[in-house]
């Protein structure tokens, strides 16, 4: 039981104090009674034949008694922290592994995180520290910094498992700092590179796990109507184990397959989906004794079937023709500038180098038209241009990065009207933009052959992010455990059973924070965005797979511990004697 | 009557006029009175024959030894005088202690002895001492010399420090008759008793010590810490009170009464312990009768 746990310094203070006070008392000490006696013959005759023991002696006796035993209950109060070794007061690091293989189940029906805050709280508890910091590998804590055991305590009961990104051994150690202890309790799996001189301590424990490690939904390639599901699922079990795979849709019944998976095997499944209906699809894997839930479950979006009808209007670009054709669900028409007509039957037109005395009835994209009446005014052209600035949180644009786009020529766009502008060159002239005002429209000023952007990685994900734009298509994210930054803003966010998340907003997109696979929808003014989450790694499914020995029972520490717990008992016993032994000489005068 | 102000009052008074001193010895009185004395003269009790004289009384010639030898023997009687009285009174700043205190209870013996004394016609003498002869009452014989004897008692106030050796060097160093010397007193001194009372067995006084003392000079009540202040002489002790230190003190005090007590014993003093707890008139009509002081 600690009472007050106060640091080496906080005690030696407070036992000065109670010190001084005694002292004090014993200065203040009320002047004895004058009685006045008729003669002091008598007295002086009794007193001549006693020895009694000398006043100044027994004063310092009495204060020497009253000082050990105020001192005693003191120290057995305040319990000081005190280095054995070396004699100085010393500092403990704790850092807490929170990554999200610590929430695997042990064999005791605890998580592994549970018992690395155990062991933490036991370190706190019974260290003879001067200081505690608690940090965490994956950055709960923002700014870990040395406090009180019973602060120390209250930041280890705020942690929680964090999965999903890579835990890192915090930047919470300075060099030189021979006064501090640090110690990381881990359970080895996800592999933190500690500094050296780091103590660790192992919470791991041998568990069987099965876990899907991969989980995808796609559109057959000759068949863009067909959708397949391929699921990975990995026994990270040191022994065989019988797993029942199971897909859910909407629209159909439950796929479900049963597995027989030897230790450490992987099983990879593809799964006909086309059934389901659009929407959420969700896989899971049961098993027996499995530890850790997060990676039972994983969610993936199956998009509409409905094809893109998109007709590319060009004088030849065989690199666009190319890239369209490889977007999915993209039925590509090809025709001459010369052959265009007004028609309809056409989701989205591709105008490269060309644009319509009128606008189409249908999305256009266009790629350096000349100056028509239905598009902003354009005049001149511009010579050497580079993008320098882009929206990210446009669907257009949105996961593409325009940064090293140049062009050597470009359409010089002199009024944006309604448009909004998605890229502009470092002159703030407008370089690409969109319209949602009718029929969407997004004009690049410059042609794929002036530019490199053809060139850029994220140029398929730019024209598949313009049809799915242009064509109301949502969009369907992949994301890991964690935070998640959704490219909304003023989105309201539901989950996959519809009930409101709570989400934190950010200038240019919503933050939402998931702890376990999840599929969310985050529903903006002008879009919905779709967010799958799940664990989906393999490093964490194995759970297994660690350079620790399995965790010893847990022992206070050894090291710097100055007072065993029961000390404190020791100490009021102590106190009890010296009370004892003060009565005894007060009644035989030795005190005062 | 004599005014007995404060001191007495007229019913203890009259219980007190059936008493008189009672001496051991013959006194050496000057004046007629009504104790035995060595002198042979017209008394009452017969001591002794001898040859008439011319100028002897005819009247206490014997004759019938006359008649049966032809001789002429004188019958001789004891002469009855007065008694020289001597009554101390300690007025010390120690007397003033205690409820009552024991100067009141002194005076109050003092005025008791005095009156008893006054009717007998004995000469009394009153002499307040504390470090010496503070204040004296010459000789006063006779009833009629009570009020001024009271008087003088009331006026005494407790002062200075006690040194009973000085007074009575002082007080006996001018010729005195010999006579009863009572001596009230609680005797707290620091120079002891035993030089002050050879001073009395030099001048062969017949001595009455009344030793006066408080319940709380007994059996003191004292916190455990106290600074004890001596009232005579203004000295301080720091104390510790424990119990056995308190019973030091206890035994230490009935010694020092023991000792007093013995001495007088010795030499054929009478000695009384007047404790302000007695009620005063038992000290009086019972204890000094008791010990045969009044008859």
């Amino acid at each position: 039981m600690s009472l007050l746990g106060l640091s080496a310094q906080a005690a030696a203070g407070a036992m000065l104090g109670v010190a001084a006070l005694v002292l004090l008392l014993y200065l203040l000490k009320p002047a004895s009674r004058r009685l006045v006696v008729p003669s002091m013959v008598i007295w002086r005759l009794v007193l001549r034949t006693r020895k009694p023991t000398p006043d100044r002696l027994r004063w310092w006796l009495s204060l020497l008694l009253a000082l050990l035993i105020a001192l005693s209950l003191t120290l057995a109060l305040v319990r000081p922290q005190l280095a054995v070794y070396g004699g100085r007061a010393q500092r403990v690091v704790l850092v807490v592994d929170d990554s999200a293989t610590l929430a695997a189940i042990a064999s005791d029906g605890k998580t592994r995180f549970q018992h690395a805050l155990e062991r933490a709280r036991e370190l706190v508890q019974a260290d003879a520290a001067g200081g505690f910091m608690i940090a965490d590998t994956r950055r709960q804590i923002a700014s870990p910094h040395f406090q009180s055991r019973e602060a120390a305590l209250s930041t280890l009961a705020q942690l929680k498992v964090a999965p999903g990104g890579k835990p890192q051994f915090p930047n919470v150690l300075r060099s030189g700092e021979r006064d501090v202890r640090a110690v990381l309790i881990t359970d080895g799996v996800a592999a933190i590179d500690a500094p050296a001189g780091v103590e660790t301590r192992s919470v791991y424990q041998v568990a069987d796990n099965v876990g899907i490690t991969a989980f995808e939904v796609r559109a057959l390639p000759r068949d863009l109507h067909r959708f397949q599901a391929y699921v990975e699922v990995l026994n990270a079990s040191p022994g065989a184990k019988q797993v029942e795979l199971q897909l859910t849709g909407a629209g159909a019944v439950p796929i479900k397959r049963v597995l027989q998976l030897a230790g450490g095997a992987r099983a990879a499944e593809v799964l006909d989906v086309s059934g389901y209906a659009a929407g959420p699809i969700r896989a899971s894997v049961d098993s027996a004794y499995d530890a850790l839930p997060l990676d039972d479950v994983a969610f993936s979006y199956l998009p509409p079937s409905k094809p893109i009808r998109v007709v590319l209007v060009s004088a030849g670009n065989a690199a666009l023709e190319r890239s369209l054709r490889l977007l999915p669900r993209v039925q590509l028409g090809v025709i001459a500038p010369a052959k265009y007509a007004p028609r309809s039957g056409v989701d989205v037109w591709v105008f490269d180098r060309f644009a319509p005395r009128a606008a189409p009835s249908s999305a256009a994209l266009l790629f350096r038209p000349p100056p028509t009446d239905w598009l902003p005014r354009a005049g001149g052209e511009l010579r050497e241009t580079n993008v320098a600035a882009w929206s990210s949180v446009h669907p257009v644009t949105d996961s593409v990065s325009l940064r090293d786009v140049l062009a050597e020529r470009a359409l010089y766009i002199r009024e944006v009207l309604h448009a909004q502008v998605l890229a502009s060159d470092p002159a703030r002239r407008p370089l690409i933009l969109a319209s949602a005002s009718g029929p969407r429209w997004v004009e690049v000023a410059f042609s794929l052959e002036d530019s490199n952007l053809q060139l850029q990685a994220g140029f398929p994900a730019f024209l598949s992010n313009t049809l799915n734009w242009m064509t109301g298509e949502p969009l369907a994210l992949n994301a890991g455990l964690g935070l998640t930054e959704l490219p909304v803003v003023h989105a309201k966010v539901l989950d996959l059973q519809g009930q409101p998340v709570r989400v934190r907003e950010l200038p240019e997109a919503t933050l939402v924070e998931s702890l376990q696979p999840n599929f969310y929808t985050a529903i903006a003014p002008d879009r919905r965005v779709r967010v799958a989450v799940n664990l989906l790694d393999p490093a964490v499914t194995e759970i297994n797979r660690t350079a620790l020995a399995a965790a010893p029972p847990a022992q206070p520490s050894a090291g710097a511990a100055f007072l065993p717990p029961s000390s404190w008992l020791a100490l009021l016993m102590l106190a009890a004697v010296l009370l004892l032994l003060e009565w005894w000489t007060f009644n035989r005068r030795l005190t005062i | 009557m004599a005014a007995p102000g404060a001191l007495l009052d007229e019913s203890f008074l009259r219980k007190l006029e059936v008493l008189s001193l009672a001496t051991r010895r013959p006194v050496h009185g000057q004046l007629k009175g009504v104790h035995r004395s060595r002198r042979v003269g017209a008394g009452m009790v017969f001591t002794d024959f001898r040859p008439y004289a011319s100028g002897d009384d005819i009247r206490n010639i014997d004759w019938g030894i006359y008649l049966r030898m032809d001789r002429l023997i004188l019958k001789l009687f004891e002469e009855e005088a007065d008694l020289p009285i001597y009554l101390f009174v300690d007025t010390s700043r120690s007397m003033d202690f205690g409820a009552p205190s024991k100067l009141d209870y002194a005076r109050r013996i003092a005025a008791g002895l005095a009156y008893v004394a006054l009717l007998n016609h004995d000469r009394v003498n009153l002499i307040a001492f504390a470090d010496g002869v503070v204040q004296a009452l010459p000789t006063r014989r006779g009833k009629n010399q009570a009020p001024q004897v009271f008087r003088f008692l009331e006026a005494l106030r407790a002062s200075g420090e006690t040194s009973l050796h000085a007074t009575l060097r002082r007080f006996f160093g001018s010729p005195r008759t010999r006579g009863l010397a009572v001596l009230i007193s609680d005797f707290l001194d620091p120079q002891g008793i035993e030089p002050a009372f050879a001073v009395l067995r030099r001048f062969r006084h017949e001595v009455v010590v009344v030793h006066t003392l408080a319940p709380e000079e007994r059996e003191p009540q004292l916190p455990e810490e106290v600074v004890l202040v001596d009232a005579e002489d203004g000295t301080t002790a720091e104390l510790e009170i424990t119990p056995s230190l308190l019973e030091a003190y206890r035994a230490r005090f009935q010694q020092h009464v023991r000792e007093i007590e013995a001495y007088c014993r010795k030499y054929g003093w009478a000695y009384l312990q007047a404790s302000t707890a007695i009620a005063f008139e038992d000290l009086m009509l019972k204890m000094l009768r008791a010990e045969g002081w009044l008859r």
